[in-house]
């Protein structure tokens, strides 16, 4: 079974827990003492990821680091939809790659203000907050006409993909580095599809939707 | 078209959504003039606009769920009730009513030009764009803007764009039409092409804004797209633009907003009810038959909204011939619009049944009361049966309703004569399979099938019955034998028949009002307390409904109610005042 190194209130974590929920492939959560522990940052877990982060996958021996790395690896292979990381179609392939990246600026921005605020992180703050708010101006304005031409994900397919899930978290907990998505009625929007694909599961911090309308 | 023609009423109302920011099932998170708002589509496509706060702990609203009829509050699942923002359920008291009292603070509504108004402070009406008569506006997206809002009209005015039709070229010139109203209307001309614009700017706080834009004609669809995001990259400069601009400038003091105190109770259900009072006049608007010897009643409010109720409720119907009689809503959950009931004539009418079928038209305006439940339905059990006689079925309707929105597990048990005699079918088709009828049984068969349907008691498990007397002293029997406790078995009597026994004489003792009265054969104790100014309230006045229940401090009460179960009579910690007398010499009532 696939063994995911976890923390319970990491957003890069939850991002793993997510997709592995909505293929319904079962694995098993390691929990790590990310804190107040640092096991993380310990000599032990340092052998597993020499650069002391989580989340980190070991899959019968093949073991894997970085939150959206994995998700491209789960994805790939446990996905025989072929939609959540689209290889077949090099454009929607190409905007998934492209997404991904931007939210690696979300989880340096959004997410690094979340740790500031509640795990004492030392971050300069404010960088976090307003580089967060220029990405999330720049999402809510993409999904924003995403909508107008009837699509609601993020890559412009008729699905979600592992693009949605990549930033799902670090928006969707952003109240908690003290960053609001009033202004992001698109956004808001959006997050309430997300927590309606089958299989979503929550954590701390993360309300569910109702069920859309019928 | 002429520019002296095109002007805006000035009001207090701003635009303080898209009408697509609010697609069914959703909360949007809006702000105006500091004041944050939960704003949510009810499926009815009612737009609410409530102060974003549950009154309960305060917790944005905004998180809740829309569950199309309700917003429930994500923290302790306090629900509200689309169109009053009244409280109808909470999960901590899942057995009683809230009080009507719980009810949130809410703002008007007007969807205009595909734009959401609203006001924080007055009853005006909308602004109206005269440039706008007769077409078919076309909503911009909206931007928000890091700036006071003054700064951001002050730079519309000069801010322009490319006509529908020539989106692609660079030679419009955009003139200021209006620029007085709380709309800036500009036009912009290339050539032989022109459109109008009109900018509102909604007042986030002090420091932020958002800029809604309408174009007067929706461009035909290939253009759609380019036109819109034509408009998005000039509107998002002018941002940028105003918001270096607003960084040099000193911040502007912050708005302080206001809070009023919440409307809350000084308990969440213990609140007294109105007494007898006729207070709200409602017209006919729909009388049908329903089943056989059946008339639905539709009652539409005049002027007023009607107040929220909850599944188990009934108003007073005040008929033309000076009666009163109580009947049942069956509304589903969130439907405000009109109040509905089902009235059975019945053979032996003391002339309320009667009067109704007979003398009562539509058109005409009745009197009634605001909704009472007596009759509250948990949300929580994991089995909720509910079993109707009749024209019992009303309140169990509504309940029925209410769980089959909720996807709460049911079943609704309807016994009755014939197919012919089950009142509002329509309704029921509309519950999908989760009704069951039983027709056309003798009495000792209903029994035995009652029985069948309750089946042994199980946590969790609770019934609702509600018919003719007969068979609700039989299912109170035929649960018990079952090991059905009483607080799992719900009962609503249409009437007291027994017979009352007024003989007993006796002293009641008000512990709060500080005074004692006698009550002497013949009198009830309700009319003692009138007739010396303590107000009570009442309904039915003869031991059915529960509306004059109070609490009894001491002393022993002569149950003669149909309303209180064995325990609770075994308990004699509350009794009806309409009915019940004492078996001691002294009562002393919570009054």
């Amino acid at each position: 079974m696939i063994k995911l190194y976890d923390f319970e209130l990491s957003a890069n974590c939850y991002k793993q827990r997510l997709l592995l929920s909505m293929l319904e492939v079962p694995y098993e959560s390691i929990p790590v003492d990310f804190f107040p522990g640092w096991e993380h940052k310990s000599d032990a877990f340092k052998k597993i990821n020499p650069l002391g982060h989580i989340p980190v996958i070991d899959d019968a021996g093949y073991v894997l680091r970085d939150a959206h790395a994995i998700l491209v690896y789960l994805a790939a292979k446990y996905d025989a939809t072929g939609q959540w990381y689209p290889t077949g179609d090099a454009e929607l392939l190409g905007e998934t790659a492209q997404w991904l990246l931007f939210a690696e600026g979300t989880t340096n921005t959004a997410s690094a203000a979340r740790l500031h605020d509640s795990l004492d992180y030392p971050f300069d703050i404010q960088a976090c907050r307003t580089g967060a708010h220029r990405l999330f101006r720049v999402l809510d304005e993409h999904l924003w006409f995403r909508e107008s031409e009837e699509l609601d994900w993020v890559c412009s397919a008729g699905h979600p993909t592992i693009a949605d899930l990549a930033l799902f978290p670090d928006v969707a907990l952003a109240g908690e580095g003290g960053i609001t998505c009033q202004q992001y009625p698109a956004l808001r929007r959006w997050m309430d599809r997300v927590k309606r694909i089958p299989g979503f599961t929550l954590m701390p911090g993360i309300f569910p939707a109702g069920p859309a309308r019928q | 078209m002429a520019s002296d023609s095109i002007q805006t009423v000035v009001t207090t109302w701003y635009p303080i959504a898209a009408g697509t920011d609010l697609p069914y099932r959703h909360t949007y998170h809006g702000q105006l003039l500091g004041r944050e708002l939960a704003v949510w589509r009810a499926d009815d496509d009612y737009v609410n606009v409530w102060e974003n706060r549950c009154l309960h702990r305060g917790v944005r609203l905004s998180i809740g769920i829309n569950d199309g009829a309700e917003l429930r509050c994500q923290y302790h699942g306090w629900r509200y009730a689309n169109r009053t923002a009244g409280c109808t359920y909470i999960p901590a008291h899942p057995a009683d009513a809230p009080a009507r009292a719980i009810c949130n603070r809410t703002y008007p509504a007007v969807e205009r030009y595909g734009l959401v108004f609203s006001t924080l402070d007055g009853p005006t009406e909308p602004p109206v764009v005269d440039a706008f008569d007769e077409r078919e506006p076309f909503p911009l997206r909206g931007v928000e803007v890091c700036a006071p809002a003054e700064l951001v009209r002050e730079a519309l005015r000069t801010h322009e764009f490319q006509p529908n039709d020539r989106i692609e070229g660079n030679g419009a010139h955009t003139t200021v039409v209006v620029a007085d109203g709380e709309a800036l209307v500009v036009t912009s001309v290339d050539g032989d092409s022109a459109t109008s614009a009109a900018f509102f700017v909604q007042p986030v706080d002090a420091m932020a804004c958002v800029i809604r834009g309408v174009l007067d004609t929706e461009p035909a669809p290939a253009q759609r797209s380019s036109v819109l995001r034509h408009h998005n990259a000039l509107l998002c400069r002018l941002r940028d633009d105003v918001e270096v601009l607003a960084g040099r400038l000193p911040a502007p003091e912050p708005i302080e907003d206001v809070f009023e105190d919440a409307p809350t109770s000084p308990s969440i259900t213990d609140v007294a009810m109105p007494r007898r009072a006729p207070t709200l006049r409602v017209q006919v608007a729909r009388k049908w038959s329903v089943g056989q010897d059946i008339a639905g009643f539709e009652l539409e409010p005049l002027g007023a909204q009607l107040p929220t109720f909850q599944p188990g409720a009934h108003i007073d119907v005040h008929l033309p011939n000076g009666l009163v009689r109580q009947y049942s809503l069956i509304n589903a959950p969130g439907e405000l619009q009109t109040y509905t009931i089902g009235v059975k004539r019945e053979p032996n009418s003391r002339g309320g049944s009667e009067c109704l079928h007979d003398t009562v038209r539509e058109g005409d305006v009745l009197a009634i009361s605001e909704p009472r439940n007596n009759f509250p339905l948990r949300r929580d059990a994991v089995r909720t049966l509910l079993i109707a006689g009749g024209i019992g079925v009303t309140p169990l309707l509504s309940m029925a309703r209410v769980l089959h929105h909720g996807q709460l597990p049911y079943e609704l048990h309807v016994f009755a004569q014939s197919s012919d005699h089950v009142a509002f079918g329509e309704v029921m088709a509309g519950l999908e399979g989760s009704v069951i009828t039983h027709l056309g049984l003798t009495p000792e068969e209903t029994i035995v099938e009652i029985g069948d349907v309750l089946g042994p008691h199980a946590e969790a498990n609770h019934a609702y019955i509600c018919g003719p007397g007969p068979m609700l002293d039989a299912g109170r029997r035929v649960a018990a034998d079952a090991g059905w406790p009483d607080e799992a078995v719900h009962f609503e009597y249409f009437a007291n028949t027994t017979t009352i026994d007024h003989t007993s004489s006796f002293e009641v003792a008000l512990a709060r009002s500080a005074m004692t009265l006698p009550v002497a054969a013949g009198e009830t104790i309700l009319d003692v307390l009138r007739a010396n100014g303590v107000d009570v309230p009442s309904s039915c006045e003869q031991g059915a409904c529960g509306t004059c229940a109070v609490a009894v401090l001491e002393g022993r009460p002569d149950h003669q109610d149909v309303y209180l179960n064995e325990s609770e009579r075994r308990a004699g910690t509350r009794m009806m005042t309409c009915v019940s007398r004492a078996n001691s010499a002294r009562l002393v009532l919570d009054i």
